[in-house]
């Protein structure tokens, strides 16, 4: 018998029983090559089909909003709670909100106006937490809040012809036009390949690689940064406090944890005002996991004398955020910082390092806008035009260095540009992602169908 | 970061001309605050928390009068002299210690401009405020009330009031239990024994902060005079919000009245003096522009500012809260001149790259592995005692965990790999057989450093398929000691997670650094996979330190 070789290797994944198109797809066969392959087995009586039907749901548009923001009857709850009554006339989505806020028994109507009940005080939003934990139900369906699809998926049975059928008696026609089976392979993570990248750009730019730990004390995640120590940031809801080991000790850190304290508490030598408040060590010694990579630069600068100078440091590593994890959050991601420090550096020169990295990173436009962070001055936000999307995305913060971080870490007057940037962005597009946990789920067809990302073909 | 809605009308009006759509997209974000239009005359203001002076409709008003260039330079602010007192009982220094005061007449107020009062109020709760505790706001109608005032702390259940939005008296500590306010902000009060009042000449109560205004005193489209106390915990952050404040309403047309607290003559709306060095600006900035170039940007950021010889004279007003430093001043410089305007310059710095030795050799073993055909995993460092422990048939063993964390899935930092590796496999059950999958990352281990706890390099490798035995993985790891130019030895070992007889320690050196084996039936279904499973770990750390 005469056989492409697309039919006899599809034949080849035949020998261990039926298989379905979709999971020859995922051994690497492309969908033209099956749907060939599939014509001349039919024909030659060695295949039958069996189809066979597959049920998908996913979110809709509406569903997303109301994953993100709530539900409309939840909103009008959480409304009321803040003050009630409501009038109808000023409920965003009424029909909706109302309606279902009723049928939940959450509200009630008197007069026009719109009143919780004491069940509206205890609701929770389901449709959005079922929305978010993908925990799909009719109600969602019906709200059309998700949508249902069935997928047919053909399944290749062998026939008896085939199992009699001796593979060395075939003859391979040879098409050297068709597409064959495409090889498992080994294969870098799509996300960490895109750091690698990056970090390879910085080695390229001379920078030294820098590391630090997970587990720091505030002092050098916020303390060291002029970061106040009744900041939002230091509160409870942002940062992962540790409970094993609860605490630091600051010894190794010399004579910088007093200059710390001075420049918080009155400026110290710095030329500061400082921010003005009893600075206590107990909060300077309480451990945390790193909300910023700035903590590892905030720790190099401690070790750097003064011979070192000019010098320039990056790391690329992982952050903590005490978040619910949702598919726009997650409680730990990476970001990139970088610093250089010198005697003679200033602004002009902090905008040409991070424009020659994203440049090299395939982003021809970028550009800094004001914005605030305690430990830079100035303080910027860095932003790259993404030309597909035509739109200008925002990748992390810049600036230099406060005087009231610098001296105190260092022991002396210098200037240092700094950076924290992330990419995690730049690996959702690459990978046409919507959801940003799936850069940790670790499916294996995504990994093996994820093109390798190169910055000239972003 | 703050938003606040505004009304272009209002802004327009208070800036003094009109101002196009554009120039708000556009150029206004330059300044530091993001304009985003909602519908109509509306617009969303983001803010950033080192400028509380810009979170109302007037304070931005003054700030883009000197960005766009209408009105540049300082704006002069002065308070008739006071008519009313305000006393301060000692009681108050354990439980709220710090009070300012001031009055604005003549105001003509409206729903809307008193709508705009009170998101300023409440913004500045928020932020500086640290949600009143530091400080709290309080505005009266001063129609209603007898001078002088005294601020003091009473018995909880002594006194009585009508809370604004309550029909009824209440007696302070029935308001922490029953209005919503007072639950939403008595935490504040928890260690006090005795509730701060603010009260007029006959015992008239106005405000119990930082929970609650009287009703009697609330400010209504009516009202011309207002009172506005400022009560808090810090001494500098209560001044800055009663002048943030009383420059607002002035900015509307109202005259300032100083209040004569505790002997102290309220607010102070003189500026600060700074000096900015022009050499030390040029040196920070990189920017070649001359004295006069200066200031007149620090203008448009409406300082008051005065050159002679070299060096600023630089008048902060009495508003601003976040001027410290000469570099507050040169960013405010820069941002006037703007940022799209600099042009980059890169420094010539002689440094050659590197990396640390670890960081290396992490990238060899990834090569190495990846070229036995296996796939690259990414996982989470935050784990959970479940996935550590339990789905692993071990001990319990003690972790880096932290005291807040929001779900158990993410409440320790994993100190091993293996677990991450089968949550790769419980994820791609659906997925075709045999899996080959490896990462090499850090996990965290207790030790004696100064946080107690260090980071450590890893790497695990598992093959799971219909037959993954033990020697799928041990001709994995005999790779990596070929390519390495190791030499590993196994010896035979117990551990929980494996099967009895198929597992080992790896050594090197006769120093344990990892283990290997066949995944125990019961690990295999706790994780919900129905094939079997073999694997390694390693701690590449230990290795390096063997090679």
């Amino acid at each position: 018998m005469k056989l492409s070789a697309q039919a006899k290797q599809v034949i080849e994944e035949l020998k261990s029983g039926p298989i379905t198109v979709s999971e020859l797809e995922e051994l690497g066969f492309d969908q033209s090559m099956v749907n060939r392959a599939i014509l001349e087995l039919e024909e030659k009586e060695l295949i039958e089909l069996e189809e066979e039907e597959e049920i998908v749901q996913k979110i809709t548009e509406s569903g997303k909003n109301v994953a993100e923001n709530g539900s409309p009857e939840y909103r009008l709850v959480e409304k009321l709670r803040e003050n009630q009554p409501v009038a109808i006339a000023d409920i965003e989505n009424p029909d909706l909100a109302i309606g279902k806020g009723k049928q939940k028994n959450w509200i009630d109507i008197r007069e026009g106006e719109v009143y919780l009940t004491e069940d509206g005080e205890n609701a929770e939003d389901g449709a959005s937490r079922k929305l978010n934990s993908e925990n799909f139900d009719e109600e969602l369906e019906d709200r059309g809040l998700i949508e249902t699809n069935i997928l047919v998926e053909k399944k290749l049975i062998p026939t008896e012809k085939l199992e009699e059928l001796d593979l060395d008696d075939i003859e391979q026609e040879f098409d050297v036009e068709a597409d064959v089976k495409t090889p498992r392979t080994g294969k870098r993570h799509f996300y960490k390949h895109i750091m690698d990248q990056a970090r390879q750009t910085w080695l390229e730019m001379g920078f030294k690689e820098m590391t630090g730990e997970f587990v720091v004390p505030s002092f050098l995640c916020f303390d060291a940064l002029y970061t106040p120590q009744d900041h939002p940031a230091r509160e409870m809801q942002d940062t992962f406090f540790m409970e094993t080991p609860e605490s630091s000790d600051l010894s190794g850190y010399g004579a910088s944890v007093e200059n710390v304290k001075n420049t918080h508490e009155n400026g110290w030598t710095t030329g500061s005002t400082g921010w003005g408040y009893d600075w206590s060590m107990e909060e300077a010694e309480k451990n945390v996991l790193r909300t910023h990579t700035t903590a590892v630069s905030a720790r190099k600068l401690n070790e750097l004398e003064k011979e070192d100078l000019p010098a320039k440091y990056f790391d690329l590593s992982r952050v903590f955020r005490n978040e619910t994890v949702d598919r726009h959050h997650l409680a730990e991601f990476y970001q990139t910082d970088g610093i250089v420090v010198g005697e003679d550096l200033n602004f002009r020169n902090l905008k040409a390092y991070i424009s020659e990295f994203f440049e090299r990173m395939g982003f021809e436009e970028f550009r800094l806008i004001p914005s605030y962070y305690p430990y830079t001055e100035m303080g910027v936000e860095v932003q790259v035009f993404d030309e597909a999307e035509e739109e200008w995305i925002g990748l992390g913060g810049a600036g230099m260095f406060r005087p009231e971080v610098v001296k105190p870490m260092l022991g002396f007057e210098a200037t240092v540009l700094a950076w924290g940037l992330g990419i995690g962005r730049i690996a959702m597009r690459s990978a046409e992602l919507e959801d940003i946990r799936e850069l940790y789920r670790n499916d294996i067809k995504l990994l093996e169908q994820t093109p390798k990302w190169r910055p000239e073909n972003k | 970061m703050s938003h606040i809605e505004i009304d272009k009308r209002e802004f327009e009006q208070l800036i003094g001309r009109s101002v196009s759509e554009n120039e708000l997209k556009e150029k206004a974000s330059n300044l530091g605050a993001h304009w985003n239009h909602l519908e109509g005359p509306k617009w969303d203001v983001e803010v950033y928390p080192n400028r509380p002076d810009l979170l109302s409709v007037e304070g931005l008003a003054r700030a883009y009068r000197g960005f766009f260039e209408v009105y540049t330079g300082k704006e002069e602010y002065e308070a008739k002299e006071h008519e009313i007192s305000l006393e301060v009982d000692s009681s108050v220094e354990d439980v709220r210690p710090y009070i300012g005061g001031a009055v604005i007449r003549d105001l003509e107020l409206t729903e809307k401009k008193i709508n705009g009062l009170i998101q300023l109020q409440e913004k500045l709760h928020e932020t500086m405020g640290r949600r009143r505790d530091k400080i709290a706001i309080g505005l009266h109608d001063l129609s209603e009330l007898q001078a002088p005032f005294t601020y003091k702390t009473v018995e909880p259940e002594s006194v009585d009031f009508t809370p604004l939005e309550h029909d009824k008296p209440l007696h302070l500590e029935d308001i922490l239990e029953v209005h919503e306010k007072g639950k939403e902000y008595s935490w504040i009060l928890e260690d006090a024994e005795k509730y701060p009042i603010i009260v007029d000449a006959n015992e008239k109560v106005l405000s119990f902060p930082p929970i609650i205004n009287n009703q009697l005193t609330e400010v209504q489209p009516s009202t011309t005079d207002v009172f506005v106390d400022v009560t808090g915990k810090d001494r500098k952050a209560v001044r800055k919000v009663l002048n943030i404040l009383v420059t607002a309403l002035s900015e509307r047309g109202g005259d300032i009245e100083s209040v004569e607290v505790d002997g102290e003559i309220m607010p102070d709306l003189g500026s600060e003096s700074r000096e900015l060095d022009v050499e030390y600006f040029k040196k920070i900035s990189g920017l070649d522009l001359t004295g006069e170039e200066i200031v007149h940007r620090l203008e448009m950021m409406k300082y008051g500012a005065e050159l002679s010889e070299g060096v600023i004279e630089v008048e902060v007003p009495c508003y601003r809260n976040d001027v410290m430093h000469q570099y507050d001043l040169i960013e405010d410089v820069v941002i006037a001149h703007g940022y799209r305007e600099i042009e980059p310059e890169m420094p010539e710095i002689d440094q050659i790259g590197g990396q640390e030795a670890i960081e290396k050799l992490t990238d060899t073993v990834r090569e190495i592995i990846q070229g036995t055909g296996a796939l690259e995993a990414h996982s989470f460092a935050l784990s959970s005692d479940e996935k550590l422990f339990e789905n692993m048939n071990i001990e319990k063993e003690k972790v880096a965990r932290m005291n807040n964390a929001l779900t158990k899935d993410y409440s320790v930092v994993r100190n091993w790999m293996l677990p991450s590796m089968m949550q790769v496999l419980e994820s791609n059950r659906h997925r075709s057989y045999p899996q080959k999958i490896f990462e090499a990352s850090d996990t965290a281990v207790l030790d004696d450093s100064d946080t107690g706890v260090s980071n450590r390099r890893k790497l695990a490798y598992v093959h799971a398929g219909e037959v993954a035995d033990y020697t799928d993985v041990k001709a994995v790891l005999q790779v990596l000691e070929r390519e390495l130019g190791l030499e590993l030895e196994v010896k035979s070992a117990e551990k929980g997670c494996f099967r009895q007889g198929r597992a080992g320690d790896i050594l090197v050196k006769g120093e344990r650094i990892g283990i290997i084996g066949e995944l125990h039936d019961q690990v295999v279904e706790n994780w919900g996979l129905e094939n079997e499973v073999a694997g390694f770990e390693l701690d590449l750390e230990r290795m390096m330190e063997n090679i």
